[in-house]
């Protein structure tokens, strides 16, 4: 049985429709990318996965329990956990505290939160921040407090909305690592949005793509690179012939590119 | 057994603070046997009674971020549960205090459950209006004595009364608020640190986030209102018998409310001295101005023009108060 299961989803706000009849499903141990152009309802997907929206119609099943109208709460106390696009924090957690909240999901004692807490950053190589607070902090390794925090709830399946976004070629390939280790050392599942074709082809196992708010194609990254329907509607006709479609080894562009030549 | 080491570990604040603390602690002790005014012994009391009502507030206003403007409520269900048990069943302090913490708890999960569904300027308004209509509800309650209030005769017992707390000399009720004081200090201490704790300061930073970490917001603002307002039934109780004579318009005005909030802002909400600090700053220039400027040049108001200045100060320079300040110094320091 699927892992994660999504079926026929649908999300309406007044009249737009941001998702519509989005169905795919997703084995435990795989990672898997979700790309589209901006405002193809990727974030709502994720949302509406987590719990934060309810959907109009459709169903979500996770690891075999239907949590379609779970509140957020509740998803995410049965191991699904997720980050955010944009997250400032505000003056007033350092980085351990934060992480601790995560923890404190699975315990209610803080030496319990506060060891669990340390040992997510030391495996993440950031316990030199510990005690910094976060906006004291580069956005990159922002990105990966934010991470680490969700992490800390202990999740089965981790959504990851653009944790690359913003960050200089050479912490890309920092997040990129961390996202592998994430999944191979740690064995989470993750499902990620992410503009940065460069992580997102290499390596996810399966892409899905998403435009005005529909399933246009799926499959591993090389089909897609391929596939007409998106490069029209994203990776754009330029991109391809300047990095080659199929090979994922040359997908060296960053999102910029490949949204510029959209137009 | 955890939550106790919590409570009494105070180790991740920097000596100095410590140093401070423990000097000003010990201030309090020994203050009474130095000569003194009553005047400065009522004042002293007042700062603790107000520290402890700021305490409260801090809890789901300072560290929870939800402005809540009707404290008072509380204050006044605390001293008419005391008060009322007091005269009509001659029940003491120490029942009668649970009692009406029991009562303002259940009061605000009535209150809260439907009012953490509004945020921000709205739930403030919210908290207002239920304390406002409290208020004139008690004001035309014949069994609680309707707007004229009622009255604890000190005649009718002996004082020293330790039971019905009803004491001649002020230093009885300044040494048994300074008891509440310092285990109000040890509990926030331990709220801070707790899961409790943690969960709404995560709420304030960005509720979504917090959701999307298993938090239950709606319950846990709830829970967290819950224990401001038996922190602030608690004082209230012991306002009914240091004052003697509660009524409506003077146990849960609005002013109360606001001078709750606004202390625990202006000495730096969600931090655990702030309340205390703005209590230290406030109560005192507030009884001083009542005192030399207000009766003697016959300024009245002038309490309520330095309050409107505070609040203009503290949003435009620093919305942390006096502990946000001295945190930036130090920040600035070490980095």
């Amino acid at each position: 049985m699927a892992f994660l299961k999504v079926h026929n989803l649908t999300k309406t706000f007044g009249g737009l429709r941001a998702n519509s009849k989005i169905t795919f499903s997703m084995e435990q141990g795989e990672l898997m990318g979700l790309i589209g152009p901006n405002g193809a309802g990727k974030t709502t997907l994720f949302n509406c996965i987590s719990g934060l929206h309810s959907v109009t119609s459709g169903q979500i099943v996770f690891a075999g329990e239907d949590i379609t109208a779970l509140k957020a709460h509740e998803v995410a106390r049965r191991g699904l956990a997720r980050t955010f696009q944009v997250y400032v924090a505000s003056g007033d957690l350092t980085v351990i505290e934060n992480v601790m909240v995560g923890c404190f999901m699975k315990t209610h004692l803080r030496s319990r939160a506060r060891a669990r807490a340390t040992e997510i950053l030391e495996d993440l190589n950031i316990d030199d921040l510990s005690d910094y607070l976060v906006n004291e902090l580069p956005v990159a390794a922002q990105k990966l407090v934010t991470m680490a925090t969700a992490i800390g709830s202990d999740p089965r399946l981790l959504l990851l909305d653009e944790v690359a976004a913003g960050l200089n070629p050479n912490e890309i390939e920092g997040i990129m690592a961390t996202i592998k280790h994430v999944h191979d050392g740690m064995g989470i599942t993750v499902m990620l949005i992410e503009h940065v074709m460069e992580l997102v082809m290499k390596i996810s196992h399966r892409v899905i793509v998403l435009d005005y708010g529909e399933k246009i194609a799926e499959g591993d990254p090389e089909a897609i690179s391929k596939d007409p329907r998106v490069i029209k509607a994203y990776l754009g006709e330029r991109y391809v012939r300047e990095h080659g479609a199929g090979s994922s080894e040359q997908w060296a562009g960053t999102s910029e590119q490949g949204v510029e030549s959209e137009q | 057994m955890e939550a106790l080491k919590n409570a009494l570990d105070f180790s991740d604040f920097p000596r100095l603070d410590l140093f401070i603390a423990g000097a000003v602690g010990i201030a309090f002790i020994v203050f009474p046997f130095f000569p003194h005014s009553s005047f400065a012994m009522a004042t002293m009391i007042q700062f603790l009674m107000f520290s402890l009502y700021g305490m409260g507030w801090n809890t789901i206003g300072g560290y929870g971020g939800q402005v809540d403007l009707g404290k008072a409520q509380y204050v006044g269900i605390g001293a008419y549960t005391t008060a009322v048990m007091l005269i009509r069943w001659d029940v003491p302090f120490w029942v009668s205090m649970p009692i009406g913490m029991c009562f303002s708890v259940i009061w605000s999960f009535i209150i809260g459950y439907p009012l953490f569904r509004l945020k921000g300027h709205y739930f403030a308004i919210a908290t207002i209006a239920t304390s406002l209509v409290l208020k004139d509800l008690f004001e035309v309650w014949d069994f609680v004595g309707a707007a004229r209030g009622l009255e604890i005769s000190p005649i009718k017992y002996h004082p020293p009364d330790f039971l019905r707390l009803i004491f001649k000399e002020d230093v009885y009720y300044f040494y048994v608020i300074l008891v509440f004081f310092f285990v109000g200090i040890l509990y926030m201490n331990w709220f801070r640190k707790s899961r409790l704790g943690f969960q709404l300061r995560s709420i304030k930073d960005n509720e979504d986030v917090a959701r999307s970490l298993g938090i239950n917001v709606h319950w846990a603002k709830v829970k967290t209102y819950a224990i401001a307002t038996a922190f602030v039934s608690m004082v209230g109780s012991f306002h009914a018998c240091y004052i003697k004579c509660i009524e409506p318009e003077d146990t849960m005005s609005l002013d109360i409310s606001i001078l709750i909030a606004l202390m625990a802002m202006l000495g730096g909400a969600g931090s655990l001295w702030g309340p205390i600090i703005g209590a230290g700053i406030l109560i005192p220039l507030k009884s001083y101005l009542k005192e030399w400027l207000g009766a003697q040049a016959g300024m009245v108001g002038i309490d309520l023009i330095l309050y409107s200045l505070i609040i203009m100060v503290i949003s435009a320079f620093e919305p942390r108060g006096v502990w946000g300040i001295v945190e930036k110094i130090r920040r600035r320091k070490r980095n």
